[in-house]
């Protein structure tokens, strides 16, 4: 089942942050965080500069025809929000922007450190006209330190963050390989993640108090935090790990986890060992014996913890040439239904076709009125049981909502919206 | 003068384990919230059995692993058999007196321990449960279990990471249990919004798998819009933006540019690399001069975008010739200082021990642990102005807090705690006490 877009219907319950207005001023490395709170139901305004946001410009396209209303990358990272345009370098755009203001629970925002002050803008001087806003700013290495004016990108990020050192391969597979960024923009969702429960935090306080405050968020920080064991790892014992093809960077060689099926796609057996015991060993040479490729698994003497450990290598290898005679499908489940933590390497080709993710509505249509056409769209990771997630609709189109706001709400005429519209305000 | 925290007042019941669930607590905990975790020494989290991080010379035992003292910062820690009618009914009463419950079970064990949520409702109407299988509490396949490496590759995270024509490069870490633990963490914050909002309680039941799907950024809707398929030639295209001759997509994470990928510098050592990207023809021209202007560089196939991305073998190794002479950090300065994209390739000891940036932002301070002595801790990304977060209690030994929090919480008395050790619910009948909870029962 495929769930739909919730366009407006009265009546059906609203998101967790229904009632939250947050303004966005935010790009590539903050947009994401917007999104999971507009998709989560606040009332997010992204706010570009007249024109559009650079986030536009960024492929793929829609049939790969480059246009700043075409860009994938700008549906994704902001379904659900509506959209504005001001030019917050002309003062009557800051006007516009300060009236804006009151209206908001939270201030989401990435400019460079001093941007926004520059202009003004700055949380003090916000916090005069909405004493409860929050405001966050998400930038690539704080607001201090000696990094903090730094450029950057996600590769950039990924690199001081720790990522890369942590990714690669083992010599026998890529000789000489250098450190490996793994796809997606995955420095920004790190941040956005961490910016969100910042915010999040902030919000809970401001719920009980009445009070905003200022955040100061670093994506940096963000990074270094994210490598699981490898700073416990060097704090307590003074070890770097090293990189291994597909699994865990360690201080010790461990024996290889991913296994080539028949199709010519990849399994990942997550740990050296497979995670066997006796017991599920049994089952699995049983499993394995179907196929006529259990080769000497069934025999008794593989029935204890110490033989399974001692044999380490020679099941590997019978595993090998098994997994090289099935298909991954047969692969992945089956080692689950031995209580095997396997997973197979999959791509959307295969995503798309999952049933229990059918099963739990996580495919979303998403209607695009304008180009009479819905897409699909990944969904909620969590089902919130009285107050859904989920996308309300798409991204918004470049100024889509400027008479909404601006004269809906603000209470502009539309010939002054004209006339700021020509004059470069919006 | 202390500072307010943030969830001061919230109670969270933990029965997290292993890595992404005692993330996602971790954090609860720095905004100030108590978090109360319980464990069981017969079915010890994974955490604190794993050896690899036990400092050299010292005994193994479940208070000895670094990765658990630094997972579980922030909380208290309490020994209650739920298996033991006794022990159920103890649960019970914390959750009266719970805001959150949270766990990362597989799909039934809450319920089989007669917890569920039906449970928990009635014992405390606005009860947040957040529940962090793998696969969730809904769906065919509820009761598969994964780990971070087999969550990253069903995901679909996975299959980005790696070289064209070679074996996925992955994760080098569950990288899904870090992002697992930070979804649990905002699933609480959401919900205890909109439990202030409306008085309303929830079960939310997260999927790890799942939130991995929508990191793979515009993958998702490469496929389901332009039909691209994601097994093509020359993908996924390493650190490049894209290989020579593809399909331009840049891998989902920005502008398809070229310099863009990781460059060996001096030492020749493990981590000794750098990464450099160029997001326009200026920022190369301002390269190329930084580079000094070599011959190879100033050839007019590399002065215009669609060159050096056609050329990249030939761009990347002569970046390479300039930037492996040159040490990672001073590499770095020169190119930041001329507005040049470039960072050092950083290893942990990197991180702790030469990153200035994080040197001056406080990323490491140290911290008391009662067996592992004066430690530095990873601390938190953000700076509150008015609830600072803060690693501000060290991980709890198991059991330290049994006395303390059934005390204080429930109002047993110590003989009622006595009795408790005696019949089993707080510590298995045959396993010796640690010296530090004798200490509490005297």
């Amino acid at each position: 089942m495929t769930a739909a877009a919730d366009v407006g219907t009265s009546g059906s319950p609203t998101g967790p942050l229904a009632g939250l207005r947050v303004l966005e001023l935010a790009d590539e490395k903050g947009q994401f965080c917007g999104k999971l709170m507009a998709d989560l139901g606040a009332d997010v305004i992204k706010i570009e500069p007249p024109g559009g946001q650079h986030t536009r410009a960024v492929g793929p396209f829609l049939n790969d025809i480059p246009h700043r209303e075409r860009s994938l990358s700008f549906w994704h990272y902001n379904t659900s929000k509506r959209g504005i345009t001001l030019n917050l370098n002309t003062s009557e755009g800051r006007g516009l922007f300060h009236r804006l203001v009151p209206t908001a629970d939270i201030l989401l925002e990435t400019y460079p450190p001093g941007y926004l002050p520059g202009l003004g803008l700055e949380y003090e001087e916000l916090s005069r006209l909405n004493p409860r806003l929050i405001m966050c700013s998400l930038t690539p290495f704080g607001q201090t330190g000696p990094w903090r004016d730094y450029q950057t990108s996600d590769l950039l990020q990924l690199a001081a963050g720790g990522q890369m050192g942590c990714c690669g391969y083992d010599p026998e597979d890529v000789p000489d390989a250098p450190p490996i960024a793994p796809g997606g923009g995955n420095a920004w969702h790190i941040g956005s993640h961490f910016a969100y429960i910042a915010i999040m935090a902030a919000v809970c306080y401001r719920d009980v108090t009445g009070e905003g405050q200022y955040i100061d968020a670093s994506v940096h920080e963000a990074c270094a935090l994210t490598t699981e064991a490898a700073i416990p790892t060097y704090i307590y014992t003074g070890n770097v790990v090293q990189r291994h093809t597909g699994r865990a960077a360690a201080v010790e060689k461990s024996e290889p986890t991913q296994y080539i099926t028949r199709d010519g796609s990849w399994l990942n057996t997550t740990r050296s060992g497979f995670n066997l015991t006796p017991a599920r060993l049994r089952r699995l040479a049983e499993w394995m014996d179907k196929y006529g490729l259990a080769q000497d698994l069934l025999d008794e003497k593989y029935q204890s913890p110490a033989a399974i450990q001692a044999n380490v290598s020679h099941i590997a290898a019978a595993l090998e040439t098994f997994f090289a005679g099935i298909p991954l499908e047969e692969a992945w489940h089956g080692g689950q239904k031995l209580g095997l933590p396997w997973g197979a390497i999959r791509c959307m080709d295969e995503i798309i076709a999952d049933q229990h993710l059918q099963d739990r509505e996580f495919f979303t249509e998403v209607p695009h009125p304008e180009l009479g056409r819905s897409f699909t769209y990944p969904g909620p990771a969590a089902l919130y049981s009285k107050s859904p997630w989920r996308i309300s609709r798409r991204a918004p189109l470049i100024g889509e909502h400027n008479a909404e706001l601006f004269c809906g709400e603000l209470g502009l005429s539309q010939a002054e919206l004209v006339v700021l519209a020509e004059s470069g305000v919006v | 003068m202390t500072l307010p925290r943030a969830l001061a007042g919230v109670r969270v019941l933990d029965f997290t384990w292993v890595r992404a669930g005692p993330w996602a607590t971790r954090w609860l905990g720095a905004f100030g919230a108590d978090i109360v975790k319980i464990e069981w020494p017969e079915h010890l989290d994974i955490l604190r059995s794993n050896r690899t991080t036990i400092p050299p010379g010292m005994d193994p035992s479940p208070n000895a692993p670094g990765q658990f003292a630094d997972t579980n910062v922030n909380k208290r820690g309490v020994t209650i058999n739920v298996r033991m009618p006794r022990g159920l009914e103890l649960i019970k009463r914390l959750i009266t007196i719970s805001d959150v419950v949270i766990e990362n079970f597989s799909s039934r064990v809450m319920r089989n321990w007669g917890i569920g949520y039906d449970v928990m409702q009635q014992l405390k109407a606005d009860i947040i449960y957040v529940s962090m299988a793998g696969f969730g509490h809904t769906g065919r396949h509820h009761h598969y279990t994964t780990m971070g490496p087999s969550a990253q590759a069903l995901s679909g995270q996975t299959f980005l990471s790696g070289l064209p024509g070679k074996p996925p490069a992955g994760w080098g870490w569950s990288y899904l249990d870090d992002t697992g633990g930070m979804y649990g963490a905002m699933c609480v914050l959401t919900a205890l919004h909109h439990r202030n909002a409306t008085g309303q309680g929830q079960h939310i039941d997260l999927s790890q798998m799942t939130a991995g799907i929508t990191l793979t950024g515009a993958a998702f809707l490469d496929h389901t819009v332009n039909g691209r398929a994601a097994r093509r030639e020359g993908y996924p295209p390493g650190n490049r933006t894209a290989w020579p001759g593809t399909a331009p997509v840049n891998n989902y994470r920005g502008p398809t540019v070229a310099p863009h990928n990781a460059y060996r510098t001096q030492g020749g050592g493990h981590n000794d690399w750098c990464v450099i990207a160029c997001l326009s023809d200026a920022e190369w021209q301002t390269l190329v001069d930084l580079m000094g202007r070599p011959g190879w560089a100033t050839d007019a196939k590399f002065g215009k975008l669609s060159g050096r991305l056609q050329h990249q073998e030939e761009l990347d190794e002569g970046i390479e010739r300039w930037t492996h002479t040159i040490d990672k950090y001073e590499l770095t300065e020169k190119c930041q200082a001329v507005g040049v994209r470039a960072m050092p390739v950083q290893s942990a000891e990197d991180r702790v021990e030469r990153d200035p940036q994080l040197k001056a932002r406080g990323m490491y301070p140290e911290l008391d642990h009662p067996l592992l002595g004066r430690r530095k801790v990873q601390s938190v990304p953000f700076k509150h102005s008015k609830t600072p977060a803060a690693v501000h209690r060290p991980a709890p030994l198991i059991g330290q807090h049994t006395r303390q929090v059934l005390q204080e919480l429930l109002g047993l008395s110590l003989d009622d705690i006595r009795a408790g050790y005696t019949d089993g619910t707080f510590w298995p009948k045959d396993m010796p006490l640690h010296h530090y909870i004798e200490e509490t029962l005297r």
